[in-house]
Order: C-alpha cells, then sequence, then structure tokens
C-alpha cells in the first residue's frame, strides 16, 4: 500500500518535472529571440549608418540635385526585390527575400538571393575572392558547370543598373556602395521579421504557461 | 506531425516604407519600390510638411493592403502615431521600426519589446509562480 502512495507520487512528481522543463525551455527560446531581435537591431543600426553615409558621399560628389526625391520613378513598375511569406503557423509567418527577381524574369528567387549573398560577401572580403579563384579548383568547376549563374549575375547586375538609372547613366561609386549596403540593411531586415515572429510566438507560449500555472 | 504542411500564402508580397527621404532613396536603389497601375507608391516620405493624418492614413493604408507583407517605418514616424502602432498586432503584415540618420533606434519604444516586457517585470513572474 505504502510503497503504491510512493510509486503515484514519484509519477506525479515526474510530470510535475517534466512540465517544469518544457516551461523552462519556452522561456530560454523567449530569451534567446529577444536577445538576438536586439543584437540583430545593433547590426541594422550599423549597416544603415554606413549607407546613410555613403549616400551622403555620393550626393557630395554628385550635387543634391542629383540625389533627390523629385527624381524617384513614379511610372508604372513592379518592385524587383519582393517577398515571399509561408505560414506554417497563422501566428508565425516565415519571410523570404527574393531579391532582384523583375517579372520578367521566370528564374526561381531562392537561387538568385542566393547567389546574390555569395556576391555580396565577395564583396565584403575582396582578398578571399582572390585567394577562391587562385587556389579552389573545385569551385571553378561549379561555376563552369553551372553555366546559368553567370546569366543570373548578369540579371542582378542589370535590375541594380536599372534601380540606380533613376540618378542618371553616369552615377558615383558610392552611390553603388550605398546600394549595396542598404541591399545589406535589407537582408538584417528579413532575418529581423523573422526573429519577431518566433519572439512573439515564444512570448505567446510563456504567456498561456503561466496563465495555465496560475488558474 | 505529417499534416504539418507549409503552404505558400503570398508569393510576391512587398515591403511598404514610411521614413524620411534618404531611407527611403536606400531602399528604393535596394529595388523595394513599386508603383501600381493607379500611380499608387508603396512608400510614403516623412518630411517637415508631412502631417500626422498623413502618416496615420499611410500606415492605416498598408496594413490593409492584401499585397503587403512587411511595414518598415522609422521609429521617430511611429512615435508620432504611437498609438496606431502600439495597438496593431496582427502578424502579416509585420510592422518594423528602423532607425534613421537622426533617430538612433531606442529599444524602450519598440513595440514588440513593450509589448513582451510584461514578463521582464519581476512582480508578474513571482505572481505567475505563485
Amino acid at each position: 500500500m505504502g510503497e503504491e502512495e510512493e510509486r503515484s507520487n514519484l509519477e506525479i512528481g515526474s510530470d510535475q518535472d517534466q512540465e517544469e522543463e518544457k516551461g523552462e525551455h519556452q522561456v530560454v527560446k523567449f530569451l534567446d529571440s529577444v536577445d538576438s531581435y536586439l543584437t540583430l537591431f545593433e547590426s541594422l543600426s550599423t549597416t544603415l549608418r554606413q549607407g546613410y553615409l555613403e549616400l551622403a558621399s555620393a550626393r557630395q560628389s554628385m550635387g543634391a540635385s542629383r540625389i533627390n526625391s523629385a527624381l524617384f520613378d513614379l511610372k508604372y513598375h513592379c518592385a524587383a526585390t519582393s517577398l515571399q511569406v509561408m505560414q506554417e503557423d497563422v501566428k508565425e509567418p516565415d519571410f523570404n527575400l527574393c531579391k532582384w527577381v523583375s517579372p520578367d524574369n521566370n528564374k526561381s528567387c531562392s537561387e538568385e538571393a542566393k547567389f546574390d549573398q555569395d556576391g555580396l560577401s565577395e564583396r565584403k572580403s575582396s582578398n578571399s575572392q582572390l585567394r577562391y579563384r587562385g587556389t579552389s579548383e573545385i569551385q571553378e568547376k561549379i561555376l563552369e558547370s553551372n553555366g546559368s549563374t553567370a546569366a543570373v549575375e548578369d540579371q542582378i547586375q542589370q535590375e541594380r543598373s536599372k534601380s540606380l538609372s533613376m540618378f542618371g547613366k553616369l552615377v558615383s561609386p558610392k552611390l553603388r556602395d550605398a546600394q549595396l549596403s542598404f541591399e545589406t540593411a535589407l537582408d538584417i531586415l528579413i532575418e529581423i521579421a523573422n526573429m519577431r515572429s518566433s519572439l512573439l510566438s515564444a512570448y505567446d507560449q510563456v504567456r498561456k504557461d503561466m496563465e495555465s500555472t496560475q488558474g | 506531425m505529417a499534416n504539418k504542411v507549409q503552404v505558400p500564402t503570398r508569393n510576391s508580397a512587398l515591403i511598404a516604407m514610411i521614413a524620411d527621404e534618404d531611407t527611403i532613396t536606400g531602399f528604393l536603389l535596394a529595388g523595394v519600390g513599386n508603383v501600381d497601375l493607379r500611380r499608387k507608391t508603396n512608400y510614403l516620405i516623412v518630411d517637415s510638411k508631412t502631417t500626422v493624418k498623413q502618416i496615420e492614413e499611410a500606415f492605416k493604408e498598408f496594413t490593409t493592403r492584401e499585397d503587403i507583407a512587411i511595414v518598415m517605418i522609422s521609429q521617430y514616424v511611429a512615435n508620432m502615431i504611437r498609438f496606431l502602432v502600439d495597438s496593431y498586432n496582427k502578424p502579416v503584415p509585420a510592422i518594423l521600426e528602423i532607425p534613421s540618420k537622426d533617430h538612433p533606434y531606442d529599444p524602450t519604444h519598440d513595440s514588440v519589446l513593450s509589448r513582451v516586457k510584461y514578463l521582464f517585470s519581476a512582480e508578474s513572474v513571482a505572481s505567475g509562480k505563485r
């Protein structure tokens, strides 16, 4: 009789432990999300600051009248960079960026985004780019075999030039740098949007857990 | 588990912006600018002449448009319509408060962090444990 009571007490205890562990896991997930959210914002601030500086340099070299909101393209056109929203859970949407995909272009956006990211990382470290080209035969083989990547790169460059062309055909290199900085900022923003979704979802879960323990 | 299938809900959704001229210029260079057949843009440039009413209307329009998935808003602009931004709680379009050239990002004003800061209060956690 005493043994049975002891066993049932142990079972109840282990169930409580499991619930507590689950609750703690949710809290850790929530705190991690908050931390990542704030870290991403710091990184966004740094990237945007860089972008503003490059834009100001471009404005100084080209003149304020050549980089102005009056020159924005107000004719009908579709966004070259758009989003794909996946919603597994209604409260936790997942955002994917489709960069430089004009409506005429049928290539998959993920491929372009991936290639574009490679391009950005190459830009950031020109030394590593040289090292890759000099030593990595495998990478060259991949590039040769995948002939479409060159076409994709051309497409991206065309779209970038098209976007810059609202400020004229010959623009300051600083404006091109600003364009790349704002592209990076856009990547970070999408990460922030995804982190925001998981943060709010973790918050809802923790709040539900707290309400159930209170009730 | 087998029933969980990811369904793409929107294939080419837009990013809308309510911000100062430099921020809009930068993101237009990054290719997010869109002008529809009615010549409606997916952005609002906020300057000294822009009224709070115009900002409110743009915010309401962008948050109700079906083709918009993210609304970027400069934090100092969001502060002008804080009551609207804080009361908005839909997952899509997601509202992101971003820093601008003259106004750095302040986490204490962020609507998402204000919503979740309840859990950081020692009293709320203690009452939950009781």
